[in-house]
């Protein structure tokens, strides 16, 4: 019970993290090997790891998806530790558009050229950062977004991941404001509120006190005192 | 659409963090007004007269307009984001 209790209070918590996980950018190290264009189907329940590009996007049943192949760097604890295996990586690449998540990527061909820009084969690498967001799972065919791409000297680059600093940061404020402006409020408008309201219960209560007949007073002369 | 939808919700969202923010500023400022007034009273002020002018000056100051920055600083952040996504 108590077990479940804690998995309760924990839930909100995990489901938080866990869109927070998609939706925010991170940034792998890639080697691009290829990039292609696939026709996607789109009418079941994993629709909801396509984008929504624009507002007729949203009724369509299939559509072409661009999609870029790579080679990342595998990465440890959300991607701060670097390691030096390597495993294959395939982003898609679709416009979000205006609607969630708000990266307002309109650039898609603009960012498929790049990435066939920095094409190389193993014995001649082109390493790059690619920022992106989402969840690769082969099971449900889900690939994260390609945001951005650029290319970098050597594989060994530390990434600041400064929109996450800043989000993050943002989000502290946000919740420590929130916790002021409500003890604020209770402390200004509820408290007196209900002050007022057991007060008038009070008064009530004093009043049927009052009218009880001489046998209940007798009574409640023989009731425990600390029991109202 | 997907523009008028992001206006509409955008101002919608904001108009409430805006108003809550507005009454908390107002409250923690005339909480402030009070406990001064009750550290050091003004002679032939009453407690609620000190309130109420204090509350008026602060409606005149600067402090009610920064809160408008609510509106303001998400529009930058988002044209900045739009910027930032899509130049090369």
């Amino acid at each position: 019970m108590r077990a479940l209790g804690i998995f309760l209070r924990a839930l909100p918590i995990i489901i938080v993290g866990l869109i927070l996980h998609y939706a925010l950018p991170q940034h792998d190290v890639v080697r691009v090997v290829n990039t292609y264009q696939e026709r996607q189907d789109l009418n079941d329940w994993t629709r909801i790891f396509w984008a929504r590009p624009d507002d007729q996007s949203a009724t369509l049943v299939n559509r072409d998806v661009q999609f870029i192949q790579t080679v990342k760097k595998k990465t440890m604890l959300l991607g701060f530790i670097p390691r030096e295996t390597t495993e294959a990586m395939v982003y898609r690449n679709e416009d979000t558009g205006l609607s969630w998540p708000f990266y307002f990527k309109f650039d898609t061909a603009n960012l498929q050229t790049e990435a066939d820009d920095l094409r190389s084969t193993p014995e001649q690498p082109k390493w790059a950062v690619m920022t992106h967001y989402g969840w690769r799972n082969e099971y449900f065919s889900a690939f994260p977004n390609a945001i951005a791409i650029r290319p970098i000297a050597g594989p060994d680059v530390r990434v600041i991941p400064w929109f996450n600093i800043f989000f993050f940061a943002f989000l502290i404020v946000a919740i420590v404001m929130i916790r002021k402006m409500w003890f604020q409020f209770r402390e200004r408008a509820l408290d007196p509120a209900l002050d007022s309201a057991g007060d008038r219960l009070d008064h009530m209560q004093a009043g049927v006190a009052e009218r009880q007949s001489g046998f209940r007073r007798w009574l409640n002369t023989w009731r425990r005192k600390d029991r109202s | 659409m997907g523009f008028i939808r992001l206006i509409v919700f955008g101002f919608v969202g904001l108009s409430v963090i805006y108003l809550s923010m507005s009454l908390y500023s107002r409250s923690v400022r005339r909480e402030k007004l009070e406990k001064r007034f009750d550290a050091e009273p003004i002679e032939g002020m009453s407690r609620e007269d000190y309130v109420r002018k204090g509350v008026v000056e602060y409606n005149r100051g600067l402090r009610p307009k920064l809160l408008l920055l609510i509106y303001v600083i998400p529009a930058v952040v988002i044209v900045s984001i739009v910027y930032v996504t899509n130049a090369n």
